[in-house]
């Protein structure tokens, strides 16, 4: 196996993701195959290319211009006394 | 009143004074509520329906300017917002959110006087292919309901096919779209990337994915793409289209066009025979037509999938951080807390598949990887982009079965993640290249269907649905079975 | 050498909306989450919506400070969780990783204290939310989220670690604000418009990076602090860490702070939702034309054209405030009046935000007053009454002078009778007059008191010497 991909490795990134594992060791093996699998790109021989991109231009940018958004977004919403958002504590 | 019937011919048919909006609304609903216990197309029935429906009917009785629609049933795959609606996206983690604006696609069918007839079912965040990965169960083949529909539009192509509506929109981000079409023998259509406004698509690989219509036939989908594409102030990536009419000729056929059959979606051992041969079939009908076919090679298209997942998984992980419950989601409340932990628990209502993505997501773009893999896989895109701009310059369509394989049965790939990969082996190049791809039902072998895809270049979807037109205009399909 | 180099966040509150959506720039008059729409919300399906004007002005930005500016600029997205985040990422720009010359500028210069200070490079990027804690001990103490700052355009400004002293650093945040305001950009004294973090290192040792600083006032004592922090370090021979502390402003000292778990992994990948935005030369010409005259110039021309005195013309155009009072009101005759006036007499009213945004002060009015001293209409004394009149209330000179009564008493016999009546007071002083002539202002300076500074000084004195026998 050319890239062992560590436990370790694993459960930094679910940190980082913010996601919890289970079955560390059934989401290893699944995830290590897809990383395997992508493996293939070496092969591409692609290190030269230049990464195409979507462009547009200054004067197609939206006006910058003040437009109340007229519904209540707090409705939809999480709220704490009506008002806020509550979030969980900061250590 | 035959629910089979196509958008167009349900047009002419309310036009006639054949039939009521109410009729055909009522006799859909029923239809609905006979076979979707066992297809489980919908998450949710728009209970406005009926009413909406009698308000049509009052407009075209007292001579008012009614929409294009006519209020012709439409269903739309539950990862597209509309106010005041619940939203799930086929996740619990988002059970409780209420959308609270709509999606630019849904205004313009409203314009029209779409109904829209539902919500349908999908792989939870459109991270699938099965639709095995939705939260809330799985749909089922109406062609042999022990088969997977294809996903992630699952619920949207077995609507339609199921005759339970005239039409959906789903969406689309390697395949999502045309291969529940090809699985479930409906059209499916790709715009090309920018051509349908993604405001209010809930993103999951945003530099790629479209939202498309599923429909009984090629006209019907040109019908819809008229209505929902064009330039849109709330979307910087859509461009303009000059108000093309995409129903424009579609019946001018192929005589003269040239089609090159793409060698590594077709030659490949990954294909299985059924439909191979199919495809060979669909190469001799265009050849009938007037075309000529020769076999082309896309170098890229080996490395494609790898890119893809390996893009779409970095997007993703990027695209849904923000469903941590604080702002909206389910019934969690976050008192007593402390802000990681609570993250870490609320993210456990994501699904297992939804989960692997963000692992994947949170690896490949990430220091000391990110070269390795994301940034390869950039280059990929960019490349094939390239390979394939080059040959459609002396080409006007490229071929290919949409799917290697037929429906598979329920469970049968879930457990071996790279041969589940494979199965959008030949669709998602369309979506790294931005280009239209278009499924069309061509067989129905050992009583489950075959699709053949057809590409074009950027913005043609004119010729595009010209090409689909004339083949479908060759195929006689068995009705669904249920 | 000690080494000090910052991180300023700009706010463009000159704009009228914010960077990606269309809820208001300036946030601060609104009640909790009502200015905000599903893009700054992040709500599911929401796209981004690139403002023009803040390309613009930022470009303008990069220019002031003498930067190098790009052909096409892109965004990108800084990964991580916090609650002030609504997408839990922010849309910003990135000037690595082969992106270099994709941010609004970059190898700038400002000149402070006759040292050049290098712009490493300036970008947009959106604001978070606000946090507001509620509750008094640690215990019952809740997270609450704002969500009216989030998307608010931000310009970040980068510096080389070129600044030796705190007081460097406060002479260049001076001159960044008063360049800021002057283009129109950004009002820097709105409360939070303008933060900024700083990196400090002495000689040999690690940069340590200082965050959480409120002021600009406190910017000073923190670095000043942090330097301090550093050479006794070095003077006990102790290694000095690189790390990120904190500027505590309650003990007024830094302290380290806990690492968060979400830094230093940020995945940073292209906002694919903005394409990547071409801006050409025709564009920056025009933005070059457009750009108001700058600060130094704007003094030299003060000089040159109209003879004002250096230190006057320095505070006319380092205040947008002033020179714009001054251009209006000026009239190439009366301008070194106007400058005068401007820089001593209504420099005390309008000295706080809250001052200058209630002053009914038109610059016609300054021009008048200046007309009616120099026709004699009104004395010096009085001028200063009626121009305080004038910035309370707005109303004509004309009406003020009558309102007040601050009409010059040039009238010969009611300034005689005043003046007798003065003599008469002060026996004393009319003795000493006799023999030191100075003591005549002493009573020119009653007759003043006595008309309430109405009185013409030049008539006063003249009648005043003629009954001394002076």
């Amino acid at each position: 196996m050319k890239n062992l991909v560590t436990e370790e490795e694993i459960t930094r990134v679910a940190k980082l993701m913010k996601i919890e594992l289970e079955d560390h060791s059934e989401h290893m093996k699944r995830v290590q195959k897809m990383l395997e699998y992508f493996d293939i790109l070496d092969n591409a021989n692609v290190e030269s290319e230049e990464i195409i991109v979507q462009e547009t231009d200054l004067e197609k940018l939206r006006d910058d211009k003040y437009v109340p958004y007229d519904q209540k977004l707090l409705k939809f919403l999480k709220t704490y006394k009506g008002k806020y958002v509550k979030a969980p504590k900061l250590s | 009143m035959d629910l089979s019937i196509s958008a167009l011919d349900y047009q002419r048919g309310i036009k006639n004074g054949d039939f009521t909006v109410e009729e055909f609304i009522s006799k859909s609903l029923e239809r609905i509520e006979s076979v979707d216990k066992n297809l489980h197309a919908f998450l949710k029935l728009n209970d406005l329906a009926l009413e909406n429906a009698k308000e049509i009917d009052r407009k075209i009785k007292s001579n008012q300017n009614v929409g294009k629609c006519f209020g012709m049933p439409i269903s739309v795959k539950d990862n597209i917002c509309i106010a005041g609606s619940i939203t799930t996206c086929g996740s619990k983690a988002l059970e409780h959110f209420k959308a609270p604006y709509t999606a630019t696609v849904i205004d313009k069918l409203n314009s029209e006087d779409a109904i829209i007839i539902g919500k349908t079912n999908l792989d939870e965040f459109a991270m699938g292919l099965s639709t095995e990965f939705s939260a809330y169960g799985k749909s089922k083949n109406p062609w042999n309901m022990d088969y997977v529909p294809g996903g992630s539009s699952g619920g949207s192509a077995v609507s339609v096919s199921a005759n339970e509506c005239i039409a959906s929109l789903g969406s689309d981000t390697g395949g999502s779209i045309r291969n529940p079409a090809s699985f479930c023998s409906v059209v499916g259509l790709k715009p090309t990337y920018g051509l349908v406004s993604r405001y209010g698509l809930v993103s999951y690989a945003n530099s790629i994915e479209q939202i498309g219509p599923l429909t009984k036939t090629v006209e019907d989908s040109a019908f819809l793409l008229n209505i929902i594409s064009g330039i849109d102030p709330n979307d910087n990536t859509t461009i303009d289209n000059d108000n093309e009419d995409y129903l424009s000729n579609i019946d001018a056929g192929i005589e003269g066009k040239k089609i090159g059959i793409i060698s590594e979606m077709t030659n490949s051992e990954g294909i299985n025979d059924e439909v191979l041969n199919s495809t060979n079939d669909a190469i001799k009908t265009f050849e009938k037509l007037g075309a000529s076919c020769e076999y082309v090679s896309l170098q890229m298209v080996r490395y494609a999938v790898a890119a893809y997942y390996t893009i779409t998984s970095t997007e993703a992980g990027s695209n849904l951080a923000r469903y941590d419950n604080i702002r909206y989601g389910y019934e969690f409340d976050t008192e007593g807390f402390e802000f990681n932990s609570y993250i870490s628990q609320a993210r456990n209502m994501l699904g297992p598949e939804v989960k692997r993505r963000m692992i994947l997501g949170g690896f490949v773009p990430s220091a000391g990887h990110a070269g390795k893999y994301f940034l390869k896989a950039l280059k990929v895109k960019s490349k094939l982009i390239k390979e394939i701009n080059l040959i459609l310059t002396g080409l006007d369509f490229l071929i290919s079965p949409t799917v290697p394989i037929q429906p598979f049965k329920f469970g049968e790939k879930i457990d071996d993640p790279v041969s589940f990969m494979l199965v959008d082996f030949n669709t998602v190049t369309a979506n790294l290249t931005g280009k239209p791809a278009i499924s069309v039902p061509y067989k129905i072998v050992n009583g489950l269907p075959v699709g053949i895809q057809i590409m074009a270049d950027s913005m043609n979807e004119i010729p595009l649905l010209q090409a689909a037109y004339a083949l479908e205009k060759t195929v006689e399909l068995p009705e669904v079975p249920i | 050498m000690t080494k000090i180099g910052l991180e300023i966040h700009c706010q463009l509150t000159k704009l009228e909306s914010k960077l990606f959506c269309s809820c208001k720039a300036d946030y601060r008059e609104f009640e909790p989450n009502t200015n905000v729409c599903p893009i700054c919300m992040g709500i599911p399906g929401s796209l981004p919506l690139l403002n023009k004007k803040a390309v613009e002005k930022a470009t303008l930005i990069a220019m002031a400070l003498d930067c190098e500016t790009p052909e096409k600029i892109a965004f990108f997205r800084k990964n991580y969780f916090y609650p002030d985040l609504p997408k839990n990422f922010q849309i910003t720009q990135l000037n690595a990783d082969g992106y270099e010359n994709t941010s609004i500028g970059w190898n700038g210069k400002v000149t402070v204290d006759n040292k050049e200070i290098q712009i490493r490079r300036i970008q947009l990027e959106e604001d978070p939310g606000r946090l507001i804690y509620e509750g008094a001990t640690e215990r019952t103490k809740v997270t609450l989220v704002d969500y009216n700052r989030a998307g608010t355009p931000l310009v970040e400004i980068v510096t080389e670690p070129d600044f030796e002293n705190p007081h460097h650093v406060r002479n260049f945040l001076n001159i960044l604000s008063d360049l800021l305001e002057n283009l129109d950009v950004s009002d820097p004294g709105l409360e939070g418009a303008m933060r900024a973090d700083a990196n400090v290192s002495i000689e040999g040792g690690s940069k340590v990076e200082i965050k959480n600083i409120g002021s600009f006032h406190d910017l000073e004592k923190a670095v000043h602090f942090e330097i301090t922090r550093q050479q006794s370090l070095a003077e006990r021979e102790i290694e000095i860490i690189q790390e990120t502390r904190h500027w505590d402003d309650r003990r007024k000292i830094t302290v380290s702070a806990r690492t968060k778990e979400e830094e230093g992994e940020y995945r940073y990948h292209l906002e694919a939702d903005i394409p990547w935005v071409n801006i050409d030369s025709n564009v920056k010409n025009q933005l070059q034309i457009q750009m108001p005259e700058n600060i130094s110039s704007k003094k030299e021309r003060y000089i040159s054209k109209y003879n004002i005195a250096p230190q006057v013309a320095d505070i006319l155009a380092s205040d947008k405030y002033f020179s714009d009072l001054f251009e209006n009101a000026n009239n190439e005759t009366n301008a070194k009046d106007i400058a005068n006036m401007i820089t001593t007499d209504l420099m005390g009213l309008v000295d706080t935000r809250e001052k200058r945004e209630q002053s009914k002060l038109e610059p016609t009015h300054l021009t008048d007053l200046i007309e009616y001293i120099k026709s004699n209409k009104i004395t010096r004394t009085s001028a200063k009454l009626a121009l305080e009149e004038v910035v309370k209330t707005g109303k004509s000179l004309p009406q003020i002078i009558e309102e007040l009564d601050l009409g010059h008493v040039s009238d010969e016999s009611t300034l005689s009778d005043i003046i007798s009546l003065v003599l008469s007071e002060e026996t004393k002083a009319v003795e000493d007059a006799k023999q030191n002539s100075e003591i005549v202002n002493f009573l020119v300076g009653k007759v003043m008191q006595k008309t309430h500074g109405k009185a013409d000084p030049e008539l006063t004195l003249t009648i005043l010497k003629k009954n001394l026998g002076l």
